[in-house]
């Protein structure tokens, strides 16, 4: 049914979104907060070159992917320099100067939002055809991540997080270890951003404010920051929930400020509870990625 | 509709006018005998949200008609609505753009250049200004509204003296208004939300500006005048739906109103689109009833094209013309601190 | 456009309406320079701040001074709330710089949510009118509010120099600041200086608010706009350096204005951001004017 399969898809776009945000913020210890500004870049270069060339959708995707990529070493590089606290505001900045710059500008559509996006595949199968596709790249997405992290390099990347000074000393190169991890998680927003734009067909800068990069930090932290899985619970946690809670029937005028609230209280009391998140390891003394 | 969020002081007015006319169209027999239930779910005027909402009416509801309003849900749903074949209805958002989404997607409501146009035409020929400054809000409904106030004006005749945009989050205008002050206009045009228009309007007096200024209908705003003051007076906005004195329907449904919420609505006119919206969907299923035909999108579609013409009890005749709506104008003035009719334009 | 009274008259609305804006970003700068901490947070009390004002002026209908003092009160016991049960708990924990913006984030959020339920999302002024008495001097209209704005302002700012130079309780706050520890090895308490901080912040915001919400519409999501701009002067001011921070404020609120006579309007708010670039690019320690050195000046 086209209800369930559209959340469905929602549900995969955001696993693809807080997995790779976990990977930015979890394993790599980036604090930064404009993962939605990447989704927002691979959403409209796609569509945009959707609407206006006739290169093939997977590779539009790709393109978009590639421009997030790039967008993300030119803030990590400037913000690193000067240090991590840096890049927390540098990335707030970017973000919001990105989407005013959109919002001012004639061809990505203005505040408006991009519409007109072309359809892609036609007929009944579009749908189900998507759901795949979605659910494919989110399983690829989180696997590829907890591969990623698993291995040789993942563990280079957890000593960095938690004793940059001893591994720089060992003489690794923390810096662009931090600007290959960013790269990759930006980049992977960004072809979640593509795949958005062609099914929805519609584009709109509101999208991809700070309640979308709370939201996003939400599932990540619910879920469990620094583990595999965690992303997936989170993502469909945010998503299933509040559209259960439509079915209550409740007034309206309290539903949206209540689910805010629910949200909003469960990371409060994970952050002071239980900060591994729900799939992560109970108790403080943990030596993978997470939260402290 | 958004029944929360920032629009959510419209949208549950909107949804309150419904309800009225479909208690009154279930007091009279309902639609072909059954009786009217109105499915609400807010879209808090967000994009995504009223895709899912859509989708949830189309998929779970399996409705074959959505009346949707605000321009950025409109736009997106639109490519739902054609695809699925359910007739789309626009009831409140006067985007142009919406006449051309698609073949589902229909507007009741008047698209900016009916209002827009009109207004232009007359500070021109009727008020007699030649100088025009556009002020305008940096988003969909700004930007629209004001190149059509601009077109219109130059093509009467007239010079657009200063065109400026503000950004939606802005609180200050001294720039742009002493910039718009030394281009010397005689005619200001301000096309904002109810949020920041009370503002421009304050800092516009405040600063020595003196000129005319009008409005469109985000303007017909009663708590405006409250926050304007003696800055209000002589304010000109539109409003796309006949008043009490052009329309005896609508003093009963404001006493009605006044009594249930307690308040007056928040923008009467749009709330009486609203309500007709009712009468227009029992028009249009009776006649596919009569047919014989079940109710879809399509059928429903092709009821509107046939019948054209409708009486619609709160806004009178509506003639749908292909994607678009064309309805008279009303303007109004605010004068001692209250909103009089000032003109009607058709 | 470049007519010394038009001129005149950009600077003085400028000043004017930047002066809410210092007072946030003194009370922001201050909380970094003391706590080393990016308190977003300081949304979620100025939420509270304004619609505790607005609920005893418009519901109660209290007179003006004792709404502020309702607010004040409430807002700085929020304050403190948060630094005691919140902030002072991670402290102990060694939480990371994350897991506090997170919490301070997520506070705001939550405090604006419950407010939009109690409240709903339509724009509130804190009073019937907008409109502020107007006089003309010298030229250039000079609002009633302009005058209250710049003088809370100055009030404000003069009271926290006099504060941070003059008493001890304030040379605390610049010894923790400096080196905290070293602080708690003279008998200082970090803990505490910590909490008058989040008051002197608590009473900016209230300030602050009140000049807001009697100039235009609040929603309950323009906090967290509001805190982006003492973010962005705060950067620009550099870190730990709370009356450049002020100053910044004003110059940035300058600049958008008269940026007006250059560019259209619409892209005011985006030089905001760009100088936010610019101050992360080139100067990340806070843009450095030179200054006089005189004799036995204190740093």
């Amino acid at each position: 049914m086209e209800y369930l399969s559209t959340i469905g898809i929602l549900i995969a776009i955001y696993v693809i979104l807080a997995a790779s945000y976990n990977l930015v913020i979890g394993y790599g210890g980036l604090a930064t907060v404009a993962h939605p500004i990447f989704f927002a870049i691979g959403a409209y270069v796609s569509g945009l070159l959707a609407i206006h060339t006739s290169l093939p959708p997977p590779v539009t995707v790709l393109v978009g992917a590639a421009c997030a990529m790039l967008a993300s070493l030119l803030l990590a590089a400037s913000a690193l320099r000067v240090s991590g606290d840096y890049l927390l505001i540098a990335s707030l900045g970017f973000q919001l100067g990105l989407l005013q710059l959109i919002k001012n500008l004639e061809f990505t559509g203005g505040p408006g939002g991009l519409g007109g996006i072309p359809a892609t595949i036609v007929g009944p199968a579009r749908t189900p055809a998507y759901l795949v596709i979605a659910a494919l790249l989110a399983i690829a997405t989180v696997f590829a991540i907890r591969a990623l992290v698993r291995g040789p390099y993942g563990r280079a990347i957890t000593a960095m997080r938690d004793e940059e000074l001893a591994f720089t000393a060992l003489g690794r190169n923390a810096m662009s270890m931090k600007l290959v991890i960013f790269a990759i998680g930006c980049g992977i927003a960004g072809v979640a951003g593509g795949l958005y734009a062609f099914y929805f067909q519609y584009v709109s800068p509101d999208q991809f404010e700070v309640l979308q990069s709370a939201a996003i930090l939400t599932m990540v932290v619910l879920g469990g920051m620094g583990t595999a899985f965690g992303p997936v619970v989170g993502a469909v946690l945010l998503l299933a929930i509040p559209q259960a809670i439509t079915f209550l029937q409740l007034p309206p005028s309290i539903m949206a400020p209540m689910q805010g609230i629910i949200f909003t209280v469960l990371v409060l009391v994970f952050l002071f509870l239980r900060p591994a998140g729900i799939m992560g390891h109970a108790g403080r003394r943990r030596r993978t990625a997470g939260l402290t | 509709m958004p029944l929360t969020g920032a629009q959510a002081g419209y949208g549950n007015d909107f949804v309150t006018g419904m309800r009225m006319a479909v208690k009154d169209v279930n007091d009279a027999g309902g639609i072909a005998g059954r009786p009217v239930e109105l499915v609400t779910l807010d879209t808090q005027a967000e994009p995504q949200l009223g895709i899912n909402a859509v989708n949830r009416l189309i998929g779970v509801e399996k409705m074959p008609m959505v009346l949707v309003a605000w321009s950025s849900v409109v736009k997106a749903v639109a490519p739902i609505c054609n695809r699925e074949k359910v007739l789309e209805i626009n009831t409140g958002a006067n985007s142009p753009e919406i006449a051309t989404l698609g073949d589902y997607v229909y507007t009741a409501f008047p698209l900016a250049e009916v209002d827009i146009t009109k207004l232009a035409q007359y500070v021109y020929q009727t008020l007699g200004k030649r100088r025009a400054a556009v002020l305008y809000i940096n988003n969909d409904t700004g930007i629209d509204a004001a190149k059509l106030y601009r077109d219109t004006f130059t093509k009467a005749g007239g010079q657009v003296v200063a065109f400026e945009a503000y950004d939606p989050k802005a609180t200050e205008f001294t720039g742009m208004l002493l910039k718009t002050r030394a281009a010397n206009p005689d005619v200001v045009h301000l096309h904002g939300l109810t949020a920041d228009t009370p503002q421009v309007i304050a800092q516009m007096r405040q600063l020595g500006l003196t000129q005319q200024i009008t409005t469109y209908s985000a303007g017909y705003n009663p708590k405006l005048i409250e926050q304007c003051g003696p800055a209000a007076e002589g304010l000109i906005v539109t409003s796309l739906a006949p008043g009490v004195q052009e329309n005896a329907n609508v003093a009963p449904f404001l006493e009605r109103w006044k009594k249930e919420v307690g308040r007056v609505p928040n923008g009467l006119p749009y709330v009486q689109y609203q309500y007709d919206m009712i009468p227009l969907a029992k028009a249009l299923y009776d006649h596919v009833d009569k047919k014989g035909q079940p109710a879809t999108g399509d059928t429903l579609r092709d009821a509107l094209v046939e019948i054209r013409t409708f009486d619609l009890p709160m806004t009178g005749k509506m003639v749908i013309d292909g994607h678009r709506v064309n309805k008279p104008v009303y303007l109004l003035t605010v004068k001692k601190g209250a909103f009089v009719p000032l003109a009607t334009l058709s | 456009m470049l007519d010394p009274i038009i001129l005149a008259q950009i600077l003085w609305t400028g000043i004017a309406t930047s002066a809410p804006y210092v007072l946030l970003t003194a009370g922001f700068a201050l909380t970094l320079k003391v706590t080393s901490l990016w308190n977003f947070a300081q949304a979620g009390l100025m939420a509270i701040a304004f619609y505790a004002m607005f609920f005893c002026l418009n519901v109660l209908a209290w007179p003006v001074f004792a709404a502020i003092g309702a607010a004040v009160v409430l807002t700085g016991a929020a304050a403190l709330a948060v630094e005691v049960w919140g902030l002072q708990v991670l402290r102990q924990r060694r939480s990371g710089n994350l897991t506090f913006f997170i919490f301070t984030l997520i506070l705001s959020e939550f405090v604006i949510y419950v407010i939009t339920l109690l409240f709903g999302t339509e724009p509130q002024t804190l009073f019937k009118s907008i409109l502020s008495p107007v006089a003309i001097i010298g030229n250039i209209a000079v609002s009633d509010w302009d005058k209250l704005a710049v003088a809370t302002a100055a009030a404000g700012l003069a009271a926290l120099w006099l504060f941070m130079t003059r008493t001890r309780e304030g040379q605390f706050l610049v010894a923790v600041a400096d080196n905290a520890k070293l602080a708690e090895l003279y008998g200082i308490s970090a803990q505490r200086a910590y909490r008058v901080v989040a008051v002197i912040a608590a009473l900016f915001i209230v300030g602050a608010m009140y000049l807001v919400g009697s100039h235009g519409g609040i929603v309950p999501n323009t906090p967290m706009e509001l805190v982006l701009t003492a973010v962005i002067a705060t950067l620009l001011g550099g870190i730990g350096r709370v009356f450049a921070a002020a100053a910044a404020a004003v110059v940035l609120a300058l600049i958008q204005s008269f940026s007006i006579l250059l560019i259209a309007s619409r892209w005011q708010n985006l030089l905001l951001y760009g100088f936010l670039f610019a101050a992360i690019l080139l100067f990340p320690r806070g843009v450095r004017v030179p200054r006089l050195r005189l004799a036995g000046a204190r740093r």
